[in-house]
């Protein structure tokens, strides 16, 4: 009898820490062609962005179902565990609604569903947090309030290399504004408020990265820090060396992005996303 | 008193007449087809003052003559494409007035039934999605109501004939594929549509705030007057040759209009042919207009001769929809910038990156303090910021905003240091932010401009002689040279840079006249070959003046 965690793929969470953290992580699932794929289960990133390059079609995304989340919900309830469930941004995911459906159907069971404004290792940072609180609590009600408390401390921003796969996936949003023009600019984007939100433009991957570690480091103190990439590990090795002063270098994640959100940042992305100690 | 009678008939024309005065700008700028010359409205007006002009008596006894004037003068006085099928239906109309005393209801739909056939026959070849559509739906509208046996007097079916115009007009750019290119509705059709409505507010005493409303629907008018109209259509057919608008009368013996047209008809564009044995008025498009008037010539006598080179007025045209596209005014917003630039290229680039509004200017072309408040007044947000991009109109920006505390002027002296301050905003974030961030882009950038010397000096060292290229960075003249790419490639010697530079490189319209491609890959090729590792971006700014604009950040 113990509370346990559960995400969706769309938290960007390495595998491994998943494990030690033993959160559960229900996959979104990905189309590519005619084939649907359990982000993070049946296709990996290495494939997944080499066919988000080379297919003619772009890939699309949805929510794991109803039915995914009843099944997880009712293993971890049957062997008496109560459930803290944190997920993708309602606001541009519909997997809120599949979570709060099934945690409906489960009448009997003490499951929290939480809505975490973000999405990729952002979430996945709140995620972390909430299995660590879970550990020291031992009401699910005091873990999610707690969590719902911290939400307001992260903070992510993603340098993207185009915003034509976001635009195309339909998630543009506010970054629109950053859309168009003949310049070659490597648009900044954060997430506020549960929505993708334009920061800056700069003119270089460079300057972008430089960026990034700014706007992180305005943030200080910092309690949890990650760096995610797409397609180039070199670009998130080269954005963790730069917060040596501000976290010991072996407390920042690594992560990826998974295809439920490469499909949006495209290759050549990469990203910062922290909490606020 | 629902008959209309003469004198009814001769108000409710001069109250049209009066609408198509008001809206003879929105009509000239919808004004698309068959050849985008913006002249239609004018014609159309000036075809109707003809017509009142002979329709003077001041009481008519009855509607037939009034009528008849009307289209005795239209036929006269008829202007253009538009003004000659006008002056068709009017004459039709008329045709199917003689001898009438008042209009009832069955006497106005023969009369619209005629004039139809009046209009559609001056065409060669009528397309519809024009006038001749909108004209059509008139009579077809009363027509159907009369075949109903609807009880509706003369007046309503007027009425009830305005809102199938209405409604006709609104469809005619889904027949027409040019308008729908533009789009635009048509701007005979709207043309017949105010006339008709003018005529209609004297006849039922219609407010002119309902009529002004119905109407203002279809001209979605900037503040210059001037119809907003699809870019990538006036860049299309500014290329183009037009040719002349020809027109004549012929006046003779046993004329035959039906064959003069038919031969007309094969050679010439547009060819509306109107008139009957004695007298036929003539309106072409010819590239050469010494043919169709000799071919007049040769079967009567000619008067009323008037040639209008169109390609002049397609420019002028082009051009004053360009000036109406900038105070196009925008959604509501909190905050927008507004940019001065000369250059195609250069205004598209500013739009693209987030301006809303860019109004023409630079080196020696000066906006006047007014053109940047009609700007700040279209841009239509809570606060302005303007990014004035030379030193020149930095002042007289400043002067605009003297005292006012909504409008905000970012020091741009430069195009570079534009692009770079519009990268920094973000619609997103408060003004202040926004200012500060915007500021501090100024600085972050380099500008080289690359212009021809007009006289022979020296200045700071730099030996120049007229005619040679010179390179100022960053406002200080560095470089002279022979050729514009030798001036540009030793300025960006000597502004020096570092590996992880970023060059944008905008050429100026005499470099894109040429083969800029070319240009701009062997530019790129040596500047990646003498420093390795910067990021070069090329854009067509076709500014004038600066033969190459360089940015170093």
């Amino acid at each position: 009898m113990a509370i346990k965690i559960v995400t969706d793929s769309a938290a960007d969470l390495p595998p491994e820490l998943a494990r030690e953290l033993d959160i559960t992580v229900v996959p979104c699932n990905v189309v590519l062609g005619d084939v649907n794929y359990k982000d993070g289960v049946d296709i990996g990133p290495d494939e997944f962005y080499r066919r988000l390059v080379s297919d003619t079609r772009l890939p699309t995304t949805s929510q794991p179902s109803v039915a995914d989340f009843q099944s997880v919900y009712r293993e971890l309830a049957d062997q008496g565990h109560s459930i803290v469930s944190v997920h993708l941004s309602a606001k541009v995911s519909g997997t809120m609604n599949s979570a709060s459906q099934a945690r409906d159907s489960l009448a009997n069971a003490d499951i929290h569903v939480i809505d975490s404004g973000m999405a990729s290792i952002a979430q996945g940072l709140i995620v972390a947090n909430a299995a660590q609180i879970a550990g020291e609590t031992d009401s699910a009600g005091d873990v999610a309030a707690k969590v719902r408390a911290s939400l307001s401390n992260a903070h992510c921003y993603f340098l993207l290399d185009t915003l034509e796969y976001l635009q195309k996936g339909g998630r543009i949003g506010k970054a629109q504004a950053f859309l168009g023009g003949v310049l070659s600019v490597k648009p900044i984007l954060g997430m506020r408020d549960g929505e993708v939100h334009p920061v800056e433009r700069p003119r270089s991957r460079q300057r972008g990265i430089r960026r990034l570690r700014e706007l992180a480091s305005e943030m200080a103190p910092i309690r949890q820090l990650a760096v995610i990439y797409s397609t180039e590990s070199q670009m998130a090795d080269e954005l963790r060396h730069g917060f040596g002063d501000m976290l010991p270098d072996g407390e920042i994640i690594t992560a990826r992005f998974g295809s439920a959100l490469g499909t949006y940042v495209g290759p050549n992305a990469v990203g910062v996303a922290l909490t606020q100690a | 008193m629902t008959a209309i009678t003469g004198d009814d008939i001769r108000e409710a024309f001069t109250a049209g007449t009066r609408y198509l005065e008001w809206y003879r700008d929105a009509v000239n700028s919808l004004n698309v087809f068959p050849v985008p010359d913006g002249d239609t409205g004018t014609n159309m007006l000036l075809t109707m003052r003809a017509a009142l002009e002979r329709c003077s008596r001041q009481r008519y006894a009855t509607a037939g003559e009034a009528i008849g004037d009307l289209a005795d003068g239209a036929f006269w006085g008829a202007r253009g494409n538009g003004g000659v099928i006008l002056s068709q239906f009017l004459r039709g109309f008329a045709q199917g007035s003689k001898g009438l005393d008042v209009y009832g209801e069955t006497d106005l739909a023969r009369a619209l039934s005629n004039a139809r056939i009046a209009a559609y026959g001056a065409v060669g070849q009528p397309v519809e999605g024009t006038m001749l559509t909108v004209i059509r739906s008139l009579s077809e509208c009363a027509d159907g109501l009369l075949a109903q046996n609807a009880g509706i007097n003369p007046r309503e079916l007027w009425s009830s004939a305005f809102a199938a115009g209405r409604e006709a007009l609104a469809k005619t750019p889904e027949m027409l594929p040019v308008l729908r290119e533009a789009g635009v509705v048509d701007s005979g059709g709207m043309g017949i549509l105010v006339l008709w409505g003018g005529a209609l507010s004297y006849l039922t005493g219609m407010a002119e705030d309902t009529l002004k409303t119905s109407l203002d629907g279809f001209t979605a008018v900037g503040q210059t007057g001037a119809v907003e109209m699809d870019r990538a259509f006036l860049e299309a057919i500014e290329e183009v040759h037009w040719g002349y608008c020809t027109q004549f009368i012929i006046t003779g013996e046993e004329l035959a209009p039906d064959y003069i047209r038919q031969h007309l008809t094969e050679t010439y564009q547009s060819a509306v042919i109107v008139g009957d044995d004695r007298n036929v008025r003539v309106h072409l498009h010819a590239l050469d207009p010494g043919p169709p008037l000799s071919y007049g010539a040769s079967i009567g006598q000619l008067s009323h001769i008037e040639i209008q080179n169109m390609t002049d007025q397609n420019v002028d045209f082009v051009s004053g929809h360009r000036e109406a596209q900038a105070p196009a005014v925008q959604p509501p917003t909190a905050l927008a910038v507004i940019a001065v630039v000369a250059g195609k290229g250069l205004a598209q680039l500013f739009r693209d990156t987030g301006c809303s509004v860019v109004v023409s200017g630079g080196q020696t072309m000066n906006p006047s303090v007014g053109e940047l408040l009609d700007a700040v007044q279209s841009a239509n947000a809570g606060q302005t910021i303007i990014l004035p991009n030379n030193q020149n109109v930095v002042v007289s920006a400043e002067q605009a905003c003297a005292g006012k505390p909504d409008l905000h002027v970012i020091p741009s002296n430069t195009v570079p240091q534009g692009v770079a301050a519009l990268l920094a905003f973000n619609p997103e974030d408060s003004l202040e932010s926004n200012l500060d961030s915007m500021r501090g882009a100024l600085d972050g950038v380099s500008t080289i401009e690359v212009t021809r010397a007009v006289r022979d000096s020296t200045v700071g060292g730099v030996a120049v002689r007229m005619g040679q290229f010179i390179g100022l960075v960053d406002g200080d003249l560095k470089v002279a040279a022979e050729s514009p790419e030798q001036a540009l490639g030793q300025s960006l010697d000597t502004a020096g840079l570092s590996p992880d530079a970023v060059v944008t490189l905008y050429l100026g319209e005499d470099a894109a006249q040429k083969d800029a491609e070319a240009i701009a890959t062997s530019i790129v090729n040596s500047m990646e070959t003498a420093y390795p590792g910067i990021q070069i971006d090329v854009v067509n700014g076709g500014q004038p003046y600066y033969h190459y604009l360089a940015s170093v950040e």
